[in-house]
């Protein structure tokens, strides 16, 4: 629908890793949203951060040192 | 004068054929709607009935039916808040109702609670099965002010034609009813009448 039909996922370890990702993200104004791990990855109940293709290497570059990333993966639909 | 605003309702299940034809004459003079079944037929047209609005209906070719309302002239819909009936089947006749009672879910950790609702609401936005109706109160109604982190979710509900009721008296208890971005403000007679007709009713 409104949604772009591909985003990259950034997977974490723990909750509290994808947390203060978070918190940085939203400090540095980086677009992205916090989404339950998508199915098709894993059905545990865990969180991951969303985001479009264009922001990966700021991403990135913002969380480098600061949490430990466990997988960044390309997501189609949703 | 007026312009028609066409409401595609097919392939949708009841009650949302009468909350998305509620939607549009809430804003338009005359709104045309187009159903695919005889029961939302039935109910779109009771609806208009109830609105004082004209109703006119036609069968259209591959068993669709287009139902006209008008607005008569000069004459405001009801304030009164009309409630949106579907009785289809005595099984599944309330809406599917979601109220979200805290901005959290769970009890236990804030922290998390805040998490999982942001992880709860995404979810409902990407289902397929939306509800008709949801409900925020107590602390739930943080989640429809500005800068709430679900709120592009809720947003992309209410265009979806799911209705959010927001409770007034807690609105104004936190002071933010200013800041509210999506739904509309509500009562407790709307919020205890929809919660009582609900078919489902859901708290996460």
């Amino acid at each position: 629908m409104s949604e772009p039909t591909s985003y990259y996922v950034m997977l974490y370890k723990s909750v509290s890793y994808a947390l203060k990702a978070e918190k940085i993200l939203k400090t540095e104004g980086i677009p992205h949203k916090l989404i339950p791990v998508p199915k098709q990855i894993s059905s545990d109940c865990g969180i991951c951060l969303r985001f479009e293709s264009g922001f990966q290497d700021k991403i990135k570059a913002a969380l480098a040192g600061k949490v430990e990333v466990e997988e960044i993966r390309l997501l189609t639909n949703g | 004068m007026s312009e028609i605003k066409i409401v595609n309702a097919t392939g949708l299940a009841c009650p949302q054929p009468v909350v998305l034809a509620k939607q549009a004459i809430e804003t338009n003079e005359k709104v045309k709607v187009i159903v695919d079944n005889d029961a939302a037929l039935e109910n779109v047209k009771r609806l208009g009935t109830k609105l004082g609005c004209d109703v006119s209906s036609k069968t259209q070719e591959g068993g669709l039916f287009e139902i006209t309302l008008t607005r008569k002239a000069g004459a405001p819909l009801p304030t009164q808040n009309i409630p949106v009936m579907c009785d289809t089947s005595a099984a599944a006749s309330g809406p599917f109702v979601i109220v979200c009672a805290e901005d959290k879910m769970g009890r236990g950790n804030d922290e998390l609670g805040a998490v999982l609702i942001r992880a709860f609401l995404h979810t409902i936005c990407l289902q397929k099965e939306k509800p008709d109706i949801m409900i925020f109160y107590n602390t739930g109604v943080k989640l429809t002010i500005q800068g709430s982190e679900v709120l592009d979710d809720l947003k992309e509900l209410s265009a979806a034609g799911v209705e959010i009721l927001v409770c007034g008296t807690c609105l104004n208890y936190f002071e933010i009813k200013d800041k509210l971005d999506v739904g509309v403000v509500s009562n407790m007679y709307d919020i205890a009448e929809t919660m009582s007709k609900a078919s489902r009713l859901l708290t996460p």
